[in-house]
């Protein structure tokens, strides 16, 4: 063990004495675990964002809408939409779903007073909002009986008021959609960037005025949206809604649905699932550059052992046995990499909040993210500090002690 | 009582095979070496005096013929147990004195110590400092190697060599790159050390060097020319004086 700490000291004393280089050797290992540190403390914060953003719609929401089918590579829901006969079953009969609301959603160009701009605009019945639990931080949501009256109202996002009305109040004021006019009734309370998708780019419209004016009849609904009664009857909620729309559509049992009910957890899960490979393939690339990081240290052992094969050849001379220059030289790797591993959580953790603070995206350092990045900082050090390591103890003493 | 035989060879032989090539570095060397001598070994490069000198101090094995060291039957060791013996056994001085730079004297002494396995030297710093006096650079024991002159430095691997108190001492070539003075005393020492009852085996092609042993072995061609008892040995003063009045011819 004496001897151990010894050797210890003998790899520390080695690294000091080349400190630049050993700083330069280290950067690579730096660099990498900073990388992968952030790339995956990246990864967790757009899940987080995501996740949030999924919660913000409502914890019990539902979406019922056609069936996907998975053709030529990618999904497309080509069954019979859900239409005004759905809509009405489900309203008539269900006893989980208080609240349903049909959703039209159509890309459109939205033009005020002061500027335009392309936006997604949704036709929606006024329950939407308490399905959605959105609210607004001026003037009315629409009404009942402005949906019945297919009244040409809206209610717009901060997003499209910036755009449309800079520095203006828009209560009341007339924007057009594609060529349509609308009465802007209400102005939603801000939900900010999550991320991925812009809350707050948004125009809110009665599905009814939506249907006649630009989205048409013939082609039924976008989804039929609906909150459970609470958390706990979402699967009541779906098996019902399952239930009642099966007999609507006649389908006989053993036959597949044609339509696909996705509920608020459901669509967590899938997001998830997919943050989740993002956070893998960018830690995955992150990790990359540690692997190079540890080419450069191999490198550099390489360089040290040609540099050092006198000494190797007088340790051997007086006494040292194979397997103790390469305990010294598999040390001064593993301690390069290791102390390069800590400036790299370093180096990461700060860039994080570096981040944060330039572009307000919380990124939230991931524990298991540094243990990964210095586990791995270890792993390289072993893994490219051993052939060096090796060669080195391999030496013929007597050519090593003529080596010039 | 008959004194110990520090090393004893017989019939020893090593041949280089290089392809289809066989060199003969050595051929039959019977050489005995006792406790308490200071053997010089000379000869032309070519000799085989390198060849020996890694034999007896375990870096390489013979081909042929068998070599004891302080009663160890060194071929049938395997290389950790070599190792141990260098260790152990043996105390090395190099033409170019082979220290660590940027590393202190007292650092460089200690070394031998670090890589013994017996545990015998738990005070290794004392003995490490010890050594140092003994060679006369007790007032040098925290410089640097880099910071200290070509006998200083030689003087601290004559230490290095001492710290384990081997049974031999084995020096190559150690006043190769020393100024006539400086090897005079670094010969002197040797003397010394001689006195005090080290064992001492230096390879030298210098004969005013090789004229402070007791006893010299002069090779050639791989073989034993002749091992005679040196007469008229040098001393400091006899040599520093020799090379004040360089005889003229």
């Amino acid at each position: 063990m004496r001897r151990f700490l010894k050797i210890f000291k003998v790899a520390f004393h080695s690294i000091y004495k080349n400190r630049t280089r050993s700083l330069l050797t280290m950067l690579g290992i730096i660099i990498g675990v900073g990388a992968v540190i952030m790339t995956i403390s990246a990864g967790e914060g757009a899940t987080m964002a995501v996740e949030n953003q999924i919660s913000g719609l409502g914890t019990n929401l539902l979406m019922i809408q056609t069936k996907s089918e998975h053709k030529a590579g990618i999904n497309v829901r080509m069954g019979r939409p859900m239409d005004k006969k759905d809509f009405d079953v489900l309203q008539k009969n269900s006893v989980y779903m208080p609240n349903l609301s049909p959703l039209l959603a159509i890309g459109a160009q939205a033009i005020g007073p002061s500027g335009y701009k392309s936006t997604m605009v949704y036709g929606v019945s006024y329950d939407y909002f308490y399905i959605t639990s959105r609210e607004l931080q001026a003037g009315n949501f629409f009404t009942e009986e402005d949906v019945r009256t297919a009244k040409k109202y809206c209610v717009i996002g901060e997003t499209i008021r910036e755009e449309l009305f800079p520095g203006q109040d828009p209560i009341g004021r007339q924007i057009r959609i594609d060529k349509v006019p609308f009465t802007v009734m209400g102005l939603l309370t801000e939900e900010g960037t999550g991320g991925m998708q812009d809350m707050d780019d948004i125009i809110l419209a009665p599905y009814t005025t939506i249907q006649n004016r630009l989205y048409g009849h013939h082609r039924g609904y976008t989804m039929i949206m609906a909150s459970a009664l609470s958390e706990d009857h979402i699967t009541n909620a779906k098996v019902e809604a399952t239930e009642l729309l099966r007999e609507s559509h006649r389908i006989k049992d053993g036959e597949e649905d044609d339509f696909e009910i996705m509920t608020q957890i459901e669509l967590q899960e899938i997001t998830g699932n997919i943050t989740g490979i993002l956070t893998i393939l960018l830690g995955a690339i992150a990790s990359i550059s540690l692997i190079v990081g540890g080419i450069g240290i191999m490198n550099i052992m390489l360089v040290s052992v040609t540099e050092r094969t006198r000494e190797i050849g007088t340790r051997l001379a007086i006494g040292a046995r194979e397997s103790d220059i390469l305990t010294q030289f598999l040390i001064e790797a593993i301690v390069l990499s290791l102390v390069g591993g800590l400036l790299g959580i370093v180096f990461g953790v700060i860039g994080n909040q570096i981040i944060y603070k330039v572009t307000d995206f919380f990124i939230p350092t991931a524990f298991y993210s540094i243990a990964i990045g210095f586990g791995f900082a270890a792993l390289v050090g072993v893994a490219f500090g051993y052939f060096p390591a090796k060669k080195a103890a391999k030496l013929n003493p007597i050519d090593a002690l003529r080596y010039e | 009582m008959p004194l110990k035989k520090v090393i004893e060879t017989k019939q020893l032989g090593r041949i280089f095979k290089n392809g289809e090539i066989e060199v003969r570095a050595l051929t039959d060397i019977d050489l005995v070496i006792e406790e308490g001598e200071f053997v010089a070994i000379m000869g032309a490069s070519g000799s085989g005096k390198s060849t020996l000198l890694h034999i007896i101090g375990c870096l390489d094995r013979p081909t042929s013929g068998e070599y004891y060291l302080d009663g160890v039957d060194v071929n049938g060791l395997n290389k950790n147990q070599l190792a141990d013996i260098r260790n152990q056994k043996i105390g090395f001085i190099f033409q170019s004195y082979n220290l660590l730079s940027r590393t202190t004297a007292l650092e460089n002494v200690e070394l031998p110590l670090i890589y013994n396995r017996t545990g015998q030297f738990t005070n290794s710093k004392e003995l490490a400092q010890k050594a140092l006096e003994q060679v006369g650079l007790a007032d040098r024991i925290y410089h640097r190697t880099n910071e200290l002159s070509g006998g200083q430095q030689q003087r601290v691997a004559i230490a290095r060599a001492l710290v384990n108190n081997p049974a031999l001492i084995l020096a190559d070539e150690p006043t190769g790159n020393l100024d006539s003075t400086t090897s005079i005393e670094i010969a002197d020492l040797f003397v010394q050390l001689n006195n005090e009852g080290k064992t001492i085996l230096m390879i030298t092609h210098e004969p005013d060097i090789a004229q402070f042993a007791k006893r010299m072995v002069y090779l050639r061609d791989g073989r034993v020319l002749t091992d005679s008892l040196i007469e008229d040995r040098s001393t400091k003063e006899s040599a520093i004086k020799a090379l004040e009045n360089p005889v003229t011819t």
